[in-house]
């Protein structure tokens, strides 16, 4: 399963019913209208500064754009829709931006008594326990390297929940048992972020510093004044992000805006998900040295020596990490000293070296490597020799153009057929989006 | 009871590695004439196993990687003429399988003969014909509704004979993620050759097996034993397993395998010596970890140390550093 493909983005800038039509019919039929209807009022809240309200722009027929097919059926312009959405992702920018990939985040969980609010099936409180899981676990799948801390808010006071860590078992027991993290009180988004702030203050300059809240109150109550724990924030380049379940507060967009973070305010469970799920890409760093000119080097970089290891498996001959001194057959060997360790990514306690596994750096490469996107073949043209089936898995293409209607401006194929800039070889559109979604690598070029 | 499963064979179709392979002077020569019988009965012993079982196989040539065979598009059924005495779908696969392998080794001249092996594309067009045999979907109009309760375990088999390629290290490693997401196993046959470090990694980190074939006149044996059981079924038997897995990876700069690398810390970039900029995401380095990294590895690495200098111009990053 890929992992992103029920996470369909939103378009912050369409007005048209396409994403809620597909996104309202996987939930159930009765929270249809309630759910467009607060989408449009939100989507003008969070978007005040640049936009006018939903209710004051010109009014999308968004029905139109919906044709049965000669059968009557709507499912080939259901399939249609599906495919375009599916198909809009893929269009983002694929040149490569330089993304920082060892990431500290801290997640700071409301547990004030606002989450108990049942707007949110079951509660608001369930629901974040359960998308934070789900986002541990892709977030860990997406940057290996990165650590995750938590942190509840709750009776007015900063709690912590799990140390910095790089294991996601580590982080998902934390928050296994709800019993233990039961919402009271009012949360204090002051007490919080410092204690955020504090736990990351010892980290190495060359890695990213993130704040991911999870905001269900529409109060805070602070010891001091939040918006010097705010300038502290931007000193130290910690970029905060909110996603607020209940409306936006002026001091939560505040801090997002200032540090270079997201905000935005869950219209309903599905948004709420899209929203956090948006936070687990790299974020593209804030490039400081190419304003500053070529001259100036960016103090955030810099070259780590690190070793690959080789691992023995459990069968081998026993003997003693340096880790823990205890007698193991398993293990890996350090590649400069020869010493044993129990675990990697780690720092070799002889030498000093870190150790980590190539795996975990290769995963990711296709952020750094995307594949460039397949351009859509609009007409057959003559002459010019055209594969009948797809190069990657062998799916032969129809001939006829199947859409019935042209879709052209998205980038969509009416032939569904769509071809690599280099190798010239033709994909059908399942095999497009797996491969740019999935594999990175084109099976055409290799590369 | 057990399930139907699919296997991907990628057969390492590199004719100077296989004249390597059928010289008499090796310990045990393997002809490429007795490896494809012994494949060929080693793919109609996964048909005959279940009726529903299903298979792919796909040629890595030097070059270029092609689709040789699979059971959902069933060739055109022109040779009619088949022999009474063989069961019907193992000729069709043996004859396909050979033609279609002749007809591609007729297209390569001289001059491809020495491109680099296509195994990556081949491991690519696996995972894409995998991704489409167990995520059927509704955009092809095709009537054939499968139930996922009876969709095959898929596996990918790789028989190499070709040494690593340390160009194709990323696309590699990119493939093995998306084998471990679509939950597929990558077993990995060395026919020939020395081990290959970036194929231990696939069958390593996909739970599959890696075997090293010494006695290469038992190679149907070694794929009956240790590649025929379905992953279920490996539980309960005793497949050989690897003895090291090797973590090296290969270094961005001069494709290098190496096991202590130096790397970029803001997009993971590998390199073999301390650079002054990152070729792929132009981060400049400190001076000053330039020079204690220099220095720490100067005394033991003194030749690969001058070396690394004269060959720094060549890497791509340099020339437009100036920007």
């Amino acid at each position: 399963m890929p992992p992103r493909k029920d996470n369909e983005y939103i378009d912050a800038d369409s007005d048209s019913d396409v994403d809620i039509l597909d996104e309202s019919g996987n939930r159930g039929r009765k929270s249809k209208g309630k759910a467009i209807d607060r989408r449009r009022k939100d989507k003008g809240k969070g978007k005040s500064s640049e936009q006018p309200y939903a209710w004051e722009a010109s009014y999308a027929r968004s029905w139109d754009t919906v044709q049965e097919d000669e059968a009557g059926s709507l499912t080939t312009a259901v399939a249609d829709l599906l495919a375009r959405n599916r198909r809009r992702r893929l269009l983002a920018p694929a040149n490569a931006i330089r993304r920082t990939i060892i990431r500290h985040l801290i997640i700071i969980l409301d547990l004030s008594l606002s989450m108990m609010d049942r707007d949110m099936r079951p509660t608001r409180f369930d629901l974040s326990l359960e998308y934070a899981r789900e986002f541990i676990v892709e977030w860990f799948d997406q940057n290996p390297l990165g650590q995750i801390g938590l942190v509840g808010m709750r009776a007015g006071l900063g709690e912590r929940l799990s140390e910095m860590s790089g294991n996601s078992q580590d982080v998902l027991k934390a928050i296994s048992e709800r019993h233990k993290l039961e919402p009271a009180g009012e949360p204090s988004l002051q007490n919080a972020v410092e204690m955020a702030r504090g736990s990351m203050g010892h980290l190495p300059t060359h890695s990213s510093r993130e704040i991911l809240i999870i905001f269900g109150s529409l109060t805070t109550v602070d010891p001091g004044n939040i918006h010097d724990t705010l300038e502290a924030c931007i000193r130290d380049r910690i970029r905060v992000s909110v996603v607020a379940l209940a409306a936006e507060m002026k001091v939560c967009r505040d801090f997002c805006d200032k540090t270079g973070g997201q905000f935005g305010v869950a219209m309903n469970e599905g948004h709420f998900k899209d929203l956090l799920f948006e936070l687990i890409p790299p974020p593209a760093q804030r490039v400081l040295s190419r304003a500053a000119g070529a001259g100036a080097t960016n103090p955030a970089a810099d070259l780590m020596v690190m070793g690959f290891p080789v691992r023995l498996p459990d069968t081998s001959l026993p003997a003693l990490c340096v880790c823990h001194s205890e007698l193991k057959s398993e293990g890996f060997l350090c590649p400069r000293c020869s010493a044993k360790v129990c675990d990697v990514p780690t720092d070799c306690d002889i030498c000093g070296l870190m150790i980590v596994s190539s795996p975990h750096l290769a995963r990711s490469y296709h952020h750094l490597f995307p594949v460039k996107p397949y351009q859509a073949i609009i007409s057959l043209e003559e002459g010019s020799a055209f594969a009948k089936s797809c190069h990657a898995c062998a799916r032969s293409f129809p001939d006829a153009p199947t859409s019935t209607f042209t879709a052209t401006a998205e980038g969509m194929s009416p032939l569904g057929r769509y071809r690599c800039p280099d190798c010239h070889h033709d994909f059908c559109t399942e095999c497009d989006v797996f491969v740019h979604d999935v594999v990175h690598c084109c099976p055409g070029c290799g590369k | 009871m057990d399930k139907s499963s699919h296997i991907s064979v990628v057969l390492d179709l590199s004719p100077s590695q296989w004249h390597l392979s059928s010289l008499p002077h090796n310990p045990y020569p393997l002809s490429f004439k007795s490896f494809l019988s012994q494949v060929l009965a080693f793919l109609n012993l996964h048909i005959a196993s279940k009726h529903e079982n299903t298979l792919a196989v796909f040629g890595a040539f030097p070059g270029k990687s092609v689709m040789l065979y699979s059971s959902s598009n069933p060739a055109s059924d022109s040779s009619d003429s088949g022999n009474p005495n063989i069961y019907r779908p193992f000729e069709i696969v043996d004859s396909r399988v050979v033609t279609r392998i002749e007809e591609e080794l007729e297209l390569i001249d001289d001059k491809e003969e020495e491109a680099p092996i296509g195994l990556v594309g081949a491991l690519t067009k696996a995972l894409c014909y995998i991704n489409r045999i167990t995520h059927p979907t509704t955009s092809t109009q095709s009537t054939i509704v499968e139930d996922p309760a009876i969709l095959p375990d898929p596996r990918i088999l790789i028989l190499s004979v070709s040494p690593d390629l340390s160009t194709s290290y990323i696309p590699i490693m990119n493939s093995i993620f998306s084998a471990q997401k679509l939950k597929v196993i990558i077993d990995v046959c060395k026919v020939y050759g020395p081990n290959t470090v970036f194929l231990e990694q696939a069958a390593h980190l996909t739970g599959g097996s890696y075997v090293y074939l010494e006695r290469r006149d038992a190679l149907l044996q070694h794929l009956v034993m240790s590649h025929l059981p379905s992953p279920a079924l490996r539980k309960l038997m005793a497949v050989p397993t690897q003895e090291k897995i090797d973590f090296r990876a290969a270094c961005f700069c001069h494709k290098n395998i190496i096991d202590v690398g130096f790397v970029c810390s803001v997009c993971l970039s590998i390199f073999c010596a301390p650079v002054p900029v990152c070729s792929t995401c132009r981060t400049k380095f400190p001076i000053k970890t330039l020079q204690r990294l220099n220095a720490s590895r100067a005394p033991a690495l003194r030749p690969v140390n001058g070396a690394a200098k004269t060959s720094a111009p060549s890497t791509p990053s340099l020339p437009s550093t100036p920007r």
